[in-house]
Formats: C-alpha cells, sequence, structure tokens
C-alpha cells in the first residue's frame, strides 16, 4: 500500500486524469461540428446511443466468474435489472427506474 | 441570442437533471470518503469532482493507490476510461450546430455518462437546446461536487452501502437502454456490446471495456445494416 497521498502527488494524477479527460470531451465535438457528414459516419453515431447503453450496463452487470460465489450474489443483481426494465418500459422515467432499482436490489439482497 | 436562461428552460433542466443529481448524491458520498481515506482533503476532492468529473475515475483513483499503484499506472488506467467520453462527444457534434462556440465547449467539457443518456434523449424529442443540456450537466456536476466533498467532511458517519447505491446509476442506464428504438441493427449494436464487455474482462482489460464493447457494437451494426441494404 502507498502512504497519503500528498499534493505533489495529487496534483500530478488531477492534471493528468482532467487534461486527458478535456480533451476527450472537447476534441471530437469539434473537430466533427459545422461538418457536411458522410452518410455513413451518421449512421454510425446514431448507433453510438444504443451500444454505449449496452456497454455501461454490461459493464455493471457482468462479470467473468461472478458465479462462482453461488448464484444468488450474481443473481440478485441480475434480477433487479429485470425489474427496472419492465419498470422502465413502462415508465420511461429515470427517477422511477433508480429508485426501484434501488429499492429492489436492496431487498433482494436481504432476503 | 438569449444570454440568460429563462426561468421555464431552467426549471425544465432541473427536472431533466433531477434524477442524476440524486443519483450522484448517493454515490458522490461514498466517494468523497473513499478519497479522503488516501489522505484527500475537502479542497482536493472538491477540485477533482468539478474539474476532473468522473465517477469511474475518481473510484479508481483511491482504489488503485491503496493497492500500492505507481502514479503512472494511475494516470494510464483513467485515461484509457477517459476514453469512451469520444463516442459521446462525437454523438453530440450535430446537435452543437448552430451553438456559440463558449456554450459548445462548456456543454461538451461537462459530459458524463449519465447526462449524455439525458441529454440524448431530450435531443431525440425535440424542442431541447444547447443552452438546456449544459444546464443539465452543470447541476448534476454541482450535486457531484458537493456530495464528494460532504463525504470528505462527514466521513464514516453515513453509512452508505457503495453497491446499492451504485445500482441507482446502473437503473438509470437500463433505462436509457430501454427508450431506444426496437429495430434489427439497434439490437445487434446492443447485443454485440455486452458480448464485447464481457470478453474485454475476461481477458483482463477492464478499463477499456466499455470503449471497446461500444465500438464493437456500433461497428457490428454498420455491418449488419450494410449486408442488409446489399
Amino acid at each position: 500500500m502507498n502512504e497519503l497521498m500528498g499534493w505533489p502527488e495529487f496534483l500530478i494524477v488531477f492534471a493528468c486524469c482532467a487534461g486527458t479527460m478535456l480533451v476527450c470531451r472537447v476534441v471530437p465535438l469539434f473537430l466533427l461540428k459545422g461538418k457536411e457528414l458522410p452518410e455513413s459516419v451518421s449512421q454510425a453515431l446514431g448507433f453510438i446511443p444504443p451500444a454505449a447503453f449496452a456497454a455501461l450496463v454490461a459493464n455493471d452487470l457482468l462479470t467473468p466468474g461472478m458465479f462462482d460465489a453461488g448464484l444468488w450474489p450474481a443473481a440478485a443483481p441480475l434480477l433487479a435489472a429485470a425489474i427496472v426494465v419492465v419498470v422502465g418500459l413502462k415508465t420511461k422515467s429515470l427517477l422511477w427506474c433508480a429508485i426501484t432499482g434501488v429499492a429492489a436490489y436492496a431487498l433482494l439482497l436481504m432476503i | 441570442m438569449q444570454v440568460m436562461p429563462s426561468r421555464e428552460h431552467i426549471q425544465q433542466s432541473l427536472s431533466a437533471a433531477l434524477p442524476i443529481m440524486l443519483g450522484y448524491v448517493a454515490i458522490g458520498i461514498p466517494c468523497g470518503i473513499l478519497c479522503s481515506s488516501i489522505g484527500l482533503d475537502a479542497l482536493q476532492v472538491f477540485l477533482l469532482s468539478a474539474l476532473f468529473y468522473s465517477g469511474a475515475g475518481q473510484f479508481m483513483i483511491p482504489n488503485m493507490w491503496i493497492a500500492g499503484a505507481p502514479i503512472s499506472a494511475i494516470v494510464a488506467s483513467v485515461s484509457l476510461v477517459n476514453t469512451r467520453q469520444m463516442l459521446y462527444s462525437a454523438s453530440f457534434a450535430k446537435a452543437c450546430e448552430g451553438a456559440r462556440k463558449r456554450v459548445s465547449f462548456l456543454f461538451a467539457a461537462t459530459v458524463t455518462d449519465e447526462s449524455y443518456g439525458v441529454n440524448m434523449a431530450k435531443f431525440e424529442e425535440g424542442g431541447w437546446s444547447v443552452g438546456r443540456a449544459t444546464m443539465v450537466n452543470l447541476f448534476s456536476q454541482t450535486s457531484w461536487a458537493l456530495s464528494n466533498v460532504l463525504g470528505v467532511l462527514v466521513g464514516n458517519a453515513i453509512g452508505i452501502p457503495l453497491a446499492i447505491a451504485s445500482f441507482a446509476m446502473t437503473s438509470i442506464f437500463i433505462c436509457l437502454l430501454c427508450t431506444q428504438k426496437i429495430t434489427a441493427a439497434n439490437g445487434v449494436a446492443v447485443s454485440v456490446a455486452m458480448i464485447g464487455v464481457f470478453l474485454c474482462k475476461a481477458a483482463g482489460f477492464s478499463g477499456p471495456a466499455i470503449l471497446i464493447g461500444a465500438v464493437a457494437g456500433v461497428v457490428a451494426a454498420m455491418v449488419f445494416s450494410g449486408a442488409r441494404a446489399r
């Protein structure tokens, strides 16, 4: 284990991480902005939302070897996720999804 | 062009940002607690949350530091995780077409996974503006920064189990996924992205898993549409 992080180490980590983050957040938008995009590029951009959300969900729910510790610890978040899918399709409300998701997961862990 | 946002626009942005803000309180406080455990003070955590502003990144830094990782490894891994923001940035290019440079910059610089999803859905619905989208980002950022600082100040006095709190974010992503148009090509994008993330993690590439999975999903959907059009 490292010792506590002091200002010099903090400043290096902070400056580098914030710097690469700013470049990733800003540069692509300004490169593409105001350009007439070819059909294939705009089609690809349209596939980003479903692919990105699927990747984020999979990253949260799926881990190799997740069932090693038994069925339940890995099945509980999956079951809670299934409940959120139902609520999401019915209400399309982020707030309701977040509330039911947390409640369902907490209840399932108590069982 | 209007300089000050109208009261109505502020309200619309606030109500769009509310689920994100609540979620950020739930995970921001534990994040602040974790950061303070490696010796960061309230000012450092505020700078990190306000200017770096990344949930995943801010959990990675203290976790890797505790595990004894060198600074170079921390910076490299966090930067790799940051790269998925490029996809979001690219997909907002069209929405920012008519917006002023400074507003576009402020907007782009404050996009997160969650605010990307909310604003993308709003732009698709129509009647949304870069100004309001920027306010959604700023409301969310404020909530994140304050919650992190609160975490440092109150420390472990509040016991929020992180696994449960972070499920709020997972639920938001699931909801955003549910509201995508159901087409065969989108189905291909979703399945390939999920399989891609899983395979990346299985191969030990957890850092870039989201980016690689998402890009694989986009490419697969493009190939699929191309093959069908022929």
